[in-house]
């Protein structure tokens, strides 16, 4: 008769437990690097401005255009200014936004024009009468075009206005800014890309001098 | 010996069933794989064709929806530009090119092919082959594991190595002690 063997006994240590210890150390860390990776790839990209997207265009030649002043007066070619500054500066009479940055692009026109700065406005999905009575009220007295169709704006990659793109004499892009543009950033921009010595006008200081 | 053959002949019954289901479906997902990647159906009239295209930009105004679905001007203009080019004879390809010179890689909808963009062309691809691959190496695995320890002790099929241990003790205290 058994009367025996109903002790219990403790399973050996070759089973389920031992083995399987550095197997599960394994997948946790693994687990942990995943995790690690997935929060450091949120981090980074959460923090990033989704709206502050680089130009393509930037360094590269500006895309040309021949398009109509709004009174119909002459043709303004881009290929013609090459050698010149040229600012092109996106806009429309419906954009408020606009017009806190037209003081600032009057004074940079004022300032430059004599140095051969060309400031070009291009008129952005805007009705022509509305155009033309803004530049009335404003006293705009740089060349603004109009841009049938809005191929200028789509081949400078305009997302919305005021945009201003800043192109040196040797007709590549050396500035973009989105948003309306202050008179020092006007400044900085142009005179980073004006050829030394371009005559401009008296009291301001030339690059390079202390 | 006839034991043995028992042990390993319930291992096997289920293994010809479940590779041929495997074959199947991965030939499955092959041919899917090669319908996807050939596209929908060409476009034949104009505006199917510009209709293509603007499903496969990003419309930059309004940043969540296609050139296609978007009733931003600038996307109606966007269409309008497309439908010019391929007037003109452009490729399709020419003409999101262009959009890309101007707005960068992000106006694209669908990753481009190449550079970064492979990465989400290729990536489920490999993901799903390494899981297949994960999955037949845990299979294999489990079959060795339950075939190895029937060689050393006779016991019924399916018994884990720690109660084969236990078993294994048990008639040893059994012989040196019998009831």
């Amino acid at each position: 008769m058994m009367t025996g063997g109903a002790r219990t006994e403790a399973p050996p240590a070759g089973a389920a437990g031992g083995q399987g210890r550095p197997r599960r150390a394994l997948l946790l860390g693994a687990v942990v690097a995943a995790v690690a990776l997935a929060a450091w790839l949120l981090s980074t990209g959460l923090q990033r401005d989704p709206t502050a997207i680089r130009s393509p265009l930037l360094g590269r030649p500006a895309p040309d255009f021949a398009l109509r002043t709004l009174d119909g007066d002459r043709t303004v070619r881009l290929g013609d200014l090459r050698g010149r500054v040229v600012v092109v500066n996106f806009w429309a009479s419906w954009c408020a936004e606009c017009r806190v940055e037209h003081p600032a692009l009057s004074a940079a026109w004022n300032r430059f024009r004599d140095a051969g700065v060309m400031l070009v406005g291009v008129d952005f999905q805007d009705d022509h009468p509305s155009a033309l009575a803004y530049l009335a009220g404003t006293g705009t007295g740089w060349p603004v075009v109009a841009d049938p169709g809005s191929r200028t704006a789509l081949a400078y990659g305009v997302y919305g206005i005021p945009e201003t793109f800043v192109i040196g004499p040797d007709g590549r892009v050396t500035a973009k800014h989105v948003g309306p543009v202050t008179y020092d950033q006007l400044v900085r921009e142009i005179t980073r890309v004006l050829p030394e010595g371009s005559g401009r006008q008296p009291g301001a200081p030339a690059a390079g001098s202390p | 010996m006839a034991d043995q053959a028992a042990a390993s002949r319930p291992a096997r019954a289920w293994a010809r069933p479940a590779v041929g289901l495997a074959v199947v479906l991965l030939v499955a997902l092959g041919a899917l794989a090669a319908v996807a990647a050939r596209g929908p159906a060409p476009a034949s009239t104009p505006a199917e064709r510009v209709h293509a295209i603007a499903t496969g930009l990003r419309c930059p105004v309004c940043r969540d929806l296609s050139v296609a679905d978007s009733p931003a001007p600038l996307a109606q203009q966007m269409r309008s530009q497309i439908a010019e080019g391929l007037a003109a004879g452009k490729s399709p390809e020419a003409i999101r090119l262009e959009f890309v010179a101007a707005y960068g890689e992000s106006v694209l909808l669908v990753p481009a092919r190449r550079g970064v963009g492979l990465v989400a062309w290729v990536a489920p691809a490999l993901l799903l082959a390494g899981g297949v691959l994960a999955a037949v190496l845990a299979v294999r695995r489990w079959r060795a594991r339950g075939a190895a320890p029937a060689a050393s002790t006779p016991s019924a099929p399916g018994t884990s190595r720690a109660d084969k241990v236990l078993l294994e003790r048990a008639l040893a205290r059994f012989e040196e002690d019998p009831p």
